[in-house]
């Protein structure tokens, strides 16, 4: 166990260092000049005195190695530079917006978990019978339906219409927790709309795929109870693979609740990168992306390694 | 085929709109009206008017427009990028591989809406950026999909052919490779188009996407968002515009999959997790009749077993896979179901469980067991329910294959204990305790530190031996084994048939079926043996008897073709076993048969008993020898 762990760590490490060197030579190796391209508006020319001073700032006259191994450096140091708009640390910023939207994801996933397992489980039991087409059809709606359309038309029908609840917004838990939960089921109920699809569908392939196997077979064998077959032999087995795209899913939705939290207001780190492309600010988005990817590859090692838990075969294997 | 026509025809529609807006009698795209913003439906403009007083149907099409070709161009042009890296990686392997699909793979590392923005910052927001983003984004799909079939395609013996005569590499893979990989290719051209569009709307309901003044769907959802109060209908259109173009590319790809790879036919799910009757009810047999019938055999009694397979319009259904198969048993006493594969001894075992696979059904006969407490149950009559009662602790089974028989994610001690707690009363302390003992009497060492091991952390042997002290744990009245040795080499084989007799010693009361082809363990473990062909006993008697003085040509054969030594498998006896739904009308082995005469091929032969206890289907069974 160690061992495999040990493995997919070095694995992680080496795919972090892929990210990094690939957001590096997007930004260097485009071609033409990524100050002039970063300070002109459409077809409007970059001010020349402008652009040599943006290559002064951003290192562009040093050879590229040195650049390397600053961007390397900085990353290691968590020095991620200073923002162009305001001068501010961006590091600092992301400290403070990044777990506002692991929250939401979290919440996410776990909503998505609570209401999807059981829906697939239904489905599958009932495979080919009226609920699973129910269930079928609601996912495929819900997975056609981008989250930024579910999220207006939920403001449109709660907020708008109904006045049950602020179209947004957010509150720290500490000053008002009833308030700050309201305000983060919004998004997290969004977001999870379309995780609970996923989950739904990939339980009920699961489920339909274990019921299949021997040991299901065994188990029934032995005379155990419906509810302890489908508990302990059924969905413990199925889920090994659902959670697993789960966890996938959850690192697309790091860099994906962008338009959840412009839908909805809510200060998590995606708002912050949205701002930072509008307004062009080269070290906030190298930043932001820096840090989204890393935690993309962080969390997918964790996935592997819950996986390895949850199934003691993969250990050896590998 | 006819899946297709609902999302191919609403696609059609979809795109014969938008080709044909310009010459469409639609109005002006651009051309405000601010004196009647947020105007409702009229008659000029069916779906109202927007905060510029622009007409909303018009731009919903304009906004197609952008839309499709944004995601159609940028899936087009990916697959192309995607497809070459595919096939040159799984082609030419090696070097090549890790420069195009390898390479590719790199960006999957980036989280897709975040590559996406990455290549607005640089490049601005717009049509072309949008179309480099998502084109960028994609291409590791593609190579992904082509290059796992190329690998698949590369192997098959006709690319192999063509390598030998010398072919061209580049032709083979332009002439003979890429049709061959086309059929994922287009379904992941359907994904892949889905998924853009979510995306392109994405950034455009940023303001990162598509420039206005141009339509866009996502940027007239941005808009009615700040308009919600005046006009919430302007939210609707586009929202619905969008979310059912999605679905329906969906649908596309969902409809396409099932028409390009029809072995994935859904499942039905599993009737015995529904609280229904699993099997039809056949009528119950009045006990004094069972008596009567089969009087020594006390324990258990099948009498005109017949099983079917039951898959309503399905190819067969209704083919008879087990016929009328009567066999009995005593308390104490071991018979071997003996037979090639395909006879339905292990059929007929699951029955008696009500094990059998949905798709199989009981049409006809009857099971009667005497349980401990001395009741007669008809065992095919009970529900699932009755089952259970009985599953684990009066009947129990040893499956075939013990590592895909235990379940890989549990402890054996674990997969053992529940067992017995399912059918006593007692604490789970104490059912450990038991467990761990009975591992130690199956002759596991170090019962105590196997307990707590995973199934595939065990060797062959002790997996079985653990799927044997589960049986046994109940101390059962009848065990059914299923050809319990097969999957295990000959040493551990004897060791697992020693191990069998000695428990039987043990519990002298407890009555087996084995099932099995090989004659060498039959002659080992069985007191009695019936013999299967085709769905039908054709043979039953003691051992010694039967194997001294076979009374059927087949057993005549099965005998003939062990060779000297432990055999682990027949040697073939010449010709097949007709195949179910194809039985000749007479004996089903005469065209098998040296002995078959003109009556055998008429007619079915009855049961013949040559002696008080024996009993053949053959019409020559005094000539045979």
């Amino acid at each position: 166990m160690l061992r495999y762990i040990t493995y997919r760590s070095l694995v992680a490490v080496f795919l972090v260092w892929i990210v990094v060197t690939l957001v590096f030579l997007l930004l260097h190796l485009v071609p033409g000049d990524p100050a002039e391209v970063l300070l002109s508006q459409g077809s409007t020319a970059a001010d020349p005195q402008a652009v040599a001073n943006l290559r002064d700032r951003l290192g562009l006259n040093d050879p590229l190695w040195l650049q390397y191994a600053h961007h390397i450096g900085g990353i290691l140091t968590g020095d991620l530079g200073t923002s162009f708009r305001d001068g501010a640390p961006v590091a600092g910023q992301i400290v403070q917006r990044l777990p506002r939207t692991l929250e939401v994801i979290v919440t996410a996933a776990l909503i998505a978990v609570l209401l999807g397992v059981p829906a697939g489980t239904l489905a599958a039991i009932r495979a080919g019978g009226w609920i699973d087409n129910v269930i079928s059809f609601l996912s495929s709606l819900a997975l056609s339906t981008p989250v930024f359309v579910v999220g207006s038309v939920v403001i449109l029908i709660f907020a708008q219409e109904l006045r049950l609840v602020p179209a947004g917004g957010y509150v720290p838990f500490a000053v008002d927790p009833a308030r700050h939960i309201l305000l983060l089921l919004m998004p997290a109920g969004t977001v999870a709309l379309a995780l609970w699809a996923v989950v739904a569908r990939m339980s009920r392939g699961s489920v339909l795929d274990v019921l299949e196997r021997d040991y299901v077979r065994t188990a029934r064998a032995k005379g155990l109870k419906r509810r302890r077959i489908l508990k302990r032999h059924v969905v413990r087995n199925a889920m090994i693979p659902v959670l697993t795209v789960l966890g996938l899913e959850m690192g697309t939705l790091i860099g994906g609740t962008v338009l959840v939290e412009f839908v909805f207001n809510w200060p998590g780190l995606s708002g912050y990168l949205v701002s930072a492309v509008d307004a062009r600010d080269y070290p906030e988005v190298v930043g932001i992306v820096m840090v989204i990817s890393i935690l993309f590859v962080l969390l997918n090692l964790v996935v592997d390694i819950v996986y390895a838990v949850l199934d003691p075969r993969i250990s050896l294997t590998r | 085929m006819r899946k297709l026509i609902l999302p191919v025809s609403i696609l059609a529609v979809i795109l014969a709109l938008v080709v044909l807006a310009p010459v469409l009698p639609l109005a002006d795209e651009r051309a405000m009206d601010i004196p009647h913003r947020f105007a409702g439906p009229s008659m000029a403009h069916w779906l109202g008017q927007d905060e510029f007083g622009r007409d909303v149907l018009t731009r919903l099409i304009y906004g197609a427009r952008a839309s499709l070709s944004i995601a159609i161009g940028s899936a087009l042009a990916a697959a192309l990028i995607g497809t070459a890296l595919g096939l040159l990686g799984g082609y030419f392997r090696g070097i090549v591989e890790l420069f195009t699909v390898r390479a590719a793979e790199i960006i999957l590392c980036l989280p897709p809406l975040l590559l996406a923005l990455l290549v607005v910052t640089i490049f601005g927001a717009g049509f072309w950026p949008l179309i480099l983003a998502l084109t960028l984004l994609y291409t590791p799909n593609y190579a992904r999909v082509v290059y796992a079939a190329t690998l698949q395609v590369r192997a098959l013996d006709f690319v192999t052919a063509q390598r030998a005569l010398g072919t061209h590499p580049l032709k083979i893979v332009l002439r003979t490779m890429l049709p061959n990989v086309l059929p994922p290719l287009v379904v992941q051209i359907s994904l892949v188009i889905a998924s853009a569009i979510v995306i392109e709307s994405g950034l455009s309901f940023l303001g990162l996407g598509v420039v206005p003044p141009t339509p866009s769907w996502g940027l007239m959802i941005r808009a009615a968002r700040g308009a919600m109060e005046q006009a919430p209908l302007l939210l609707l259109w586009p929202s619905v515009a969008l979310a059912g173009t999605i679905l329906t590319f969906n649908l596309l790809c969902d409809r396409l999959q099932s028409v390009l790879d029809p072995r994935a036919v859904p499942a039905g799910g599993a009737i015995w997790l529904r609280r229904r009757r699993t099997t039809p009810i056949a009528p119950r047999i009045a006990p004094d009749q069972v008596e009567r019938d089969h009087a020594p055999a006390d324990l258990l009694s099948v009498a005109g077993l017949t099983i079917s397979l039951d898959r309503p319009g399905g190819i067969g259904s209704g083919m008879e896979l087990v016929r009328g198969v009567n066999l009995g048993l005593r308390t104490g006493e071991t018979l071997a179901l003996v037979g090639e594969s395909g006879s339905g001894k292990t059929l007929t075992s699951l029955a008696v469980t009500g094990l059998l696979p949905d798709v199989l059904k009981i049409t006809a006969g009857t099971a009667a067991y005497r349980r401990r407490d001395g009741e007669l149950r008809d065992l095919i009559a009970e529900d699932e329910d009755g089952h259970r009662q009985l599953r684990g602790d009066e009947i129990s089974m040893v499956f075939q294959d013990a590592s895909a028989a235990l379940n890989p994610v549990h402890r054996i001690g674990e997969q053992l204990t529940e067992v017995i707690l399912a059918h006593r009363a007692i604490g789970r302390a104490a059912a450990k305790r038991e467990a761990v003992a009975l591992l130690g009497r199956v002759g596991i060492p170090d019962a105590e530190r196997r307990a707590r091991a995973y199934p595939h952390e065990l060797s062959g042997g002790q997996r079985q031996r653990a799927m044997i002290a589960i049986a046994v744990a109940n101390r059962p009245k009848l065990l059914l084994a299923d050809e319990p040795t097969t999957a295990l080499d000959p040493t551990i084989q004897a060791q697992i048939l020693a191990l069998i007799a000695d428990l039987k010693r043990e519990s002298p009361e407890m009555g087996v079926v084995f099932v099995t082809h090989n004659l060498a363990v039959v002659a080992e473990i069985a007191d009695r043996v019936c013999v299967m062909y085709a769905g039908q006993v054709v043979e039953e008697g003691p051992v010694a008897k039967v194997f001294a003085r076979p009374r059927h040509p087949y057993t005549v054969a099965l005998i003939g073709s062990v060779p000297e030594g432990d055999a682990e498998r027949l040697v073939a006896i010449p010709g097949a076993i007709p195949a179910p739904g194809h039985m000749p009308p007479g004996c089903s082995f005469a065209p098998r048969c040296d002995h078959a005469v003109a009556a055998c091929r008429k007619a079915p032969p009855p049961e013949f008993w040559p002696e008080p206890d024996r009993r053949t289907r053959c019409l020559r069974f005094e000539e045979v020898t």
